[in-house]
């Protein structure tokens, strides 16, 4: 009976403990900042103004992929978005492998991100719902 | 087998699955559902997404 109970403890111990773990919430950080990671960031943090401008003039918008997408006629939106997508390519990529997310993984880091980038859209930008409808902000 | 019981149980609680247990001869498979933690990886995109725009004034 004794070896029951103490079994039975163990048991509960064990169950409370994976859930717990499991309903923790984790941290996806970039845990080594590599060469590439930090130049993608040093080009995000140099091209922040241009991209702004080009939003508030309505050339550009952030798509619900995570990445920017070109809504105007304009060579320079064109150039510009080649270059941040590019980078934030570097960026999530770095974050699926360095936490070892997988394939799946890498769709939902787009997607999150997708998520605060229409967060932190200013009013009158152009954004892309979760739907695929483009609206203004 | 009174083990393996436990393992399979704690495992089924934390949504996990096991696959096969019992058969001590046999080794044993776990397949682990990896679930993503939106909340921490939301933590994550709002924590870089900060630095660049910041980083940039």
């Amino acid at each position: 009976m004794n070896r029951f109970k103490r079994t039975l403890v163990l048991t509960i111990f064990l169950t409370f403990g994976f859930l717990s773990a499991a309903c923790a919430a984790q941290s996806y950080d970039l845990k080594e900042m590599t060469p590439a990671v930090k130049q993608a960031l040093e080009n995000r943090k140099a091209r922040f103004a241009e991209l702004e401008h080009l939003k508030h003039e309505g050339l550009m918008g952030e798509a619900s992929t995570g990445f920017v997408e070109v809504r105007g006629d304009s060579a320079e939106a064109v150039s510009v978005t080649a270059a941040e997508n590019q980078d934030r390519k570097i960026i999530y990529e770095a974050i699926v492998e360095q936490n070892a997310l997988g394939p799946a993984g890498y769709a939902e880091v787009q997607r999150v991100f997708a998520e605060v980038q229409r967060g932190k859209a200013l009013p009158g930008e152009s954004i892309q719902l979760p739907n695929g409808e483009w609206v203004k902000k | 087998m009174r083990k393996l019981l436990f393992v399979y149980l704690a495992f089924f609680a934390a949504g996990c699955t096991v696959k096969a247990v019992g058969d001590p001869n046999r080794p044993i498979t776990i397949n682990a559902n990896i679930v993503v933690d939106v909340r921490g990886l939301k933590k994550t995109a709002v924590g870089i997404e900060d630095m660049v725009s910041q980083g940039a004034r």
